[in-house]
């Protein structure tokens, strides 16, 4: 199990029946489908995840894995996806918003009444502000109705970054010139300070997506975006969450995951919706129960 | 071992939430010439169904957040590209009232499990219309 | 501008009357099982909600609630729908059990000798969560002892993923059991291939 390469530091070697167990756990909690392509990436990683433990050997790090001791799941899958923030990370849920989703809800709504989209967590607020920016960009309608954007998160210091809108230029890395020059001001340090009017127009808000008691504070929204952390819960916290999200929703309102996300690894109370640009998912309309 | 027409290369989904069940399909399949899928429960199978093109699904009946049968109730019901896709469903449930209640759910064919190789490679062509 | 900041991003719950779990509305039946998660003498009326609630969803929300619970008398009232018709209530009731590894674990032994095959097929998937030696000694007592090759299956599944070596001998005896039927042969050579897969 144990190896000596030749630099005298110890490597545990994996075997291919090791990586497919692992393969089929990954799967079988997160949704991750790892190609078999990809072996020497896997292996690569989950060395490092042996190594960063301080397991002996593969079948230690695996009950370790297992019993998810220490938040190793979080690392692990850390490890294999790419969790940067930044604006307009996913468009195509932002595209998907503007050709399919703003329709439906605002034929939904009582006319006149307020547009509400909700992003969980928000982080440092690119995710909120990137929700406005394409709104004010690509919906021809967004003159004719109030939105509100409210974006929350269980890390206050993240809250405060995400209120001041400072950003560097690997945040802003999708964005056209165009649209940096027409939000944002150049601060010191070569970042950007995005547009008063738009730091004002967003509520930041504390909020833990597992707490019922913090999330009932949230109701009626047409659409929540809760990208990149469902994943990283225990099946248990991901049925509370999911509880939470339906009932923060309106009938007939979406939900967005991230990219590696489904719902068939969290919970049944949502449909699936396919549209061009991107699956979704949908709280019912009418109470079918 | 049956072998089909080389051009066939349907595409069958399999959903089923062992992975040693859907391994046992995927080898038998991939080697009788089929293209392979594969989701765990029935709302990832949704997703796949919705986002690419497949010619059968294989479904089991006892899975973890949407069992077999209120997957294919949500099938039929759904978009008309999806809603009369061929289902063989292949469960441990052998009653008669669990095989009416698959065909009044939607499904086109039911075996029960553990299914021999040539029995599930006869049932796939059949049902995708491949000869064999 | 049309973005308007939030007057209401958060409000406080507002006061309506109390839901309850009997009530005809699904609603409200609903709304009444989630609040009830994490208190533990909501059990007994917790379990008595999920014996005649059809809903789905509100199903969803008393096992979630019982879940939150924990303890012995929460796996206690999940058991019994694992004999339900009703897969989709089946696979819930797994689902709810499996985040109960320790009330579940003293339930093991009676549950891999019930009756009812579906009980013992469906109880496999709760050794998952167990550590590796606990898991491996639970099923490979049931696999001796295990007439339906479906149930074997099941247990083979999960030795996959967290079998030790000493299921080897008795995954050999049980392909010899199952020699001529369909797809044991292959799940047991893919177990034992996982379980003694170390390299070197």
């Amino acid at each position: 199990m144990d190896d000596r390469d030749d630099g005298g530091s110890r490597a545990v070697r994996i075997s291919s029946e090791e990586v497919e167990r692992f393969c089929d756990f990954l799967y079988r909690r997160t949704g991750l489908s790892l190609s078999e392509g990809k072996r020497y990436f896997i292996d690569r990683r989950l060395e490092e995840r042996i190594a960063a433990t301080g397991s002996p050997s593969f079948r230690a790090y695996f009950s370790l894995l297992r019993a998810d001791a220490d938040h190793e799941i979080e690392f692990l899958i850390n490890s294999f996806t790419v969790n940067e923030t930044y604006f307009y990370r996913e468009d195509h849920q932002l595209r998907c918003m503007t050709s399919n989703l703003l329709g439906t809800i605002v034929r939904q709504r009582p006319s006149g009444s307020t547009i509400r989209i909700w992003s969980i967590p928000c982080s440092t607020g690119e995710e909120p502000y990137s929700i406005a920016l394409w709104l004010m960009e690509n919906w021809p309608q967004v003159d004719n109705h109030n939105i509100e954007i409210v974006g929350s998160d269980i890390d206050t210091r993240a809250l405060t970054a995400a209120a001041n809108g400072i950003y560097g230029d690997r945040a802003l890395m999708r964005l056209s010139r165009v649209i940096v020059d027409r939000y944002f001001k150049p601060i010191a340090d070569g970042r950007h300070e995005i547009d008063e009017g738009l730091r004002n127009s967003i509520e930041f808000t504390r909020a833990n997506v597992i707490d019922p008691k913090d999330m009932a504070r949230y109701r009626d929204f047409d659409l929540i975006f809760c990208r990149n952390v469902l994943i990283y819960f225990d099946d248990a916290s991901r049925r509370q969450a999911a509880e939470n999200l339906y009932d923060c929703l309106r009938p007939g309102g979406y939900i967005c995951l991230g990219h590696s996300e489904s719902m068939s690894r969290i919970s049944p109370l949502f449909s699936v919706c396919r549209f061009p640009d991107a699956i979704v998912y949908q709280k019912p309309e009418a109470d079918h129960g | 071992m049956v072998e089909v027409d080389a051009a066939a290369k349907a595409r069958i989904l399999v959903v089923d939430d062992s992975s040693l069940v859907r391994l046992y399909y995927r080898s038998t399949l991939e080697r009788a010439g089929f293209e392979v899928e594969q989701s765990i429960n029935g709302i990832e199978a949704m997703e796949r169904v919705l986002s690419q093109p497949i010619d059968l699904v294989i479904v089991d009946i006892n899975m973890p957040r949407m069992d077999g049968l209120t997957f294919l109730r949500a099938l039929r019901c759904g978009p008309s590209d999806i809603s009369s896709l061929p289902a063989l469903v292949v469960s441990t449930e052998s009653e008669m009232r669990d095989i009416a209640e698959a065909r009044a759910s939607g499904a086109n064919f039911y075996l029960v499990k553990p299914v021999a190789e040539a029995e599930l490679v006869r049932h796939v062509c059949v049902l995708t219309g491949v000869s064999l | 501008m049309p973005l308007i900041r939030g007057r209401r991003g958060s409000v406080a719950p507002g006061a309506t009357p109390p839901p309850v779990l009997d009530d005809p509305d699904p609603e409200s039946r609903w709304a009444a099982a989630r609040a009830l998660a994490g208190q533990a003498d909501a059990v007994p009326e917790l379990a008595a909600a999920l014996r005649h609630e059809t809903v789905p969803r509100v199903r969803e929300a008393i096992l979630t609630s019982l879940m939150r619970i924990g303890g012995s008398a929460s796996a206690e009232a999940i058991v019994p729908c694992l004999r339900s018709e009703d897969a989709g209530l089946r696979a819930a009731a797994i689902e709810a059990l499996q985040a109960l590894p320790s009330a579940i674990a003293p339930m093991m032994a009676q549950l891999f000798s019930d009756p009812e095959t579906d009980v013992r097929l469906l109880a496999t998937e709760l050794a998952r969560n167990m550590k590796a030696s606990d898991a491996t000694r639970l099923l490979c007592d049931l696999i001796e002892h295990e007439p339906h090759p479906n149930v074997c299956a099941a247990a083979i599944e999960v030795l996959a993923e967290v079998g030790t070596p000493e299921a080897l001998p008795v995954l050999e005896r049980c392909s010899v059991r199952f020699a001529l039927t369909p797809f044991l042969p292959f799940a047991i050579s893919m177990a034992i291939a996982r379980i003694s897969g170390a390299e070197g």
